[in-house]
């Protein structure tokens, strides 16, 4: 299911139950938010099993952090996306070199809606508007500069990591990102106040 | 570079900012911009926007359907099954209303000791304090009384109540350690900067018979490390009476 702008509210309520240990809300949360998250853990950790124990470890954290959660800072997905990269990089980083990861964090529909000239299959996507507006915005970057982000989010990479990743001096990858960054934060700023 | 160049120059906020959130940003100088973050709203708000920015990468994806024994584990693990939903507002509750009117820096512990036992022992008259509840104040080597617990062992449930004004950075956590005497220490979970949070008591005794609390600030969702604190110990206290 996707996370439409209408049910971050609903969210929002959600997670101020379960600040008060409220199960209800909570299995509701879970209902709404899971396979989103889930997705997210398995394009990080590839491993269905280990994405799981992601998953899991995430929930319970959510259950006993949600006293933590302050809307005014971050959306309630932002908050729960980043309580789920932790640990699933947790996971990555425990299991150590034996496991191989994902390919580049996009699934081919996104990265060929990302690659076309056409805009239509970005706002087909079932995904929030905020998301469509990354996607756009991701769009329009180089191809290089995009992957070596999305390289870097997903996998936890330094720079000289993500060098030796794509095979490119570490100066050349830097700036890579750094110009990527600065262009999508421009263009993202761009839509919202378009 | 210092905190002021990051006040005055935006184009090299937002660019730690955004390495910050990818995780880019390494070691001494990932350190240094959470050190300066506590007293930096521009820099805090920068962070927050790249959060906002990137982690829309976790929705651009298939939505995948995990398998429903992840949700049974999750309810297995903190006990939700025949959970009420509206915990009922227990005497000690009051009690610490009660020692609000007491609380300011210069309290030592032993003074607050003393206020809590003096509060039990006038409170009698009220409900009667279940014999299973311990409290402890954790406080503040230089401000006083921050924190304070209170173990319900009936209802297998932590309570920790927010008694001063903290200062954690929206990236931080604060983690709630039972600290033994000997051996390793152990996490029961995060805490709230402010109001209350409860957390479950886990099954075996001892959290309720560890030496002390103590409370560290972490990295969001706690420490990377299993069974230790990986940050500064802000707070700590331990049981009264014991």
């Amino acid at each position: 299911m996707s996370i439409t702008d209408s049910q971050q509210r609903q969210l929002r309520e959600w997670l101020a139950a379960v600040a008060r240990h409220d199960a209800e809300a909570f299995r509701s949360l879970y209902n709404a938010t899971s396979s989103k998250l889930f997705g997210f853990a398995l394009r990080i950790l590839a491993r269905r099993e280990w994405a799981e124990e992601a998953l899991q470890e995430s929930f319970i954290s959510i259950w006993n952090s949600a006293g933590t959660y302050q809307f005014e800072f971050a959306a309630p997905m932002t908050w729960m996306a980043a309580i789920v990269r932790n640990k699933a990089l947790d996971i990555l980083r425990r299991a150590g070199d034996s496991m191989q990861a994902a390919a580049d964090g996009f699934d081919p529909e996104i990265l060929s809606a990302l690659e076309s000239p056409d805009p239509t299959p970005i706002e087909a996507l079932q995904t929030s508007s905020s998301a469509k507006a990354l996607a756009r915005c991701l769009a329009l970057l180089e191809a290089t500069h995009r992957q070596a982000i999305v390289l870097a989010f997903y996998h936890e990479l330094s720079y000289s990591d993500a060098a030796r990743r794509m095979h490119i001096p570490i100066g050349t990858v830097k700036t890579w990102i750094r110009r990527g960054l600065e262009q999508l934060r421009r263009c993202m700023n761009g839509l919202e106040h378009a | 570079m210092n905190p002021r160049h990051l006040r005055e120059n935006a184009g090299l906020r937002e660019k730690l900012a955004a390495e910050y959130v990818l995780g880019t940003l390494r070691g001494r100088a990932r350190r240094r911009l959470e050190t300066w973050m506590g007293d930096e709203p521009l820099l805090r708000q920068a962070i927050a926007e790249w959060r906002e920015r990137l982690y829309r990468l976790a929705e651009l994806g298939a939505a995948v359907q995990p398998s429903a024994q992840v949700w049974n584990r999750i309810e297995k693990t903190l006990e939700l099954q025949g959970r009420r939903n509206t915990p009922r507002r227990i005497l000690w509750r009051r009690l610490i209303e009660s020692l609000h009117v007491w609380r300011g820096p210069g309290i030592t512990s032993t003074v607050l000791a003393g206020l809590l036992a003096a509060v039990l022992v006038t409170r009698q008259a009220a409900p009667p304090i279940s014999a299973a509840t311990q409290l402890a104040v954790l406080l503040d080597e230089r401000t006083g009384p921050a924190l304070l617990v209170s173990a319900d062992a009936g209802q297998r449930l932590l309570t920790v109540r927010v008694l001063a004004r903290l200062r954690v950075a929206p990236d931080r956590s604060l983690e709630l350690w039972a600290v033994p005497r000997q051996g390793a220490p152990r996490s029961l979970g995060l805490l709230a900067s402010e109001g209350t949070t409860k957390l479950p008591l886990p099954e075996d005794a001892a959290p309720l018979q560890a030496a002390s609390l103590a409370v560290s600030l972490e990295p969001e969702g706690g420490s990377p490390i299993r069974n230790a604190p990986s940050g500064p110990i802000l707070y700590k206290g331990a049981w009264a009476g014991t």
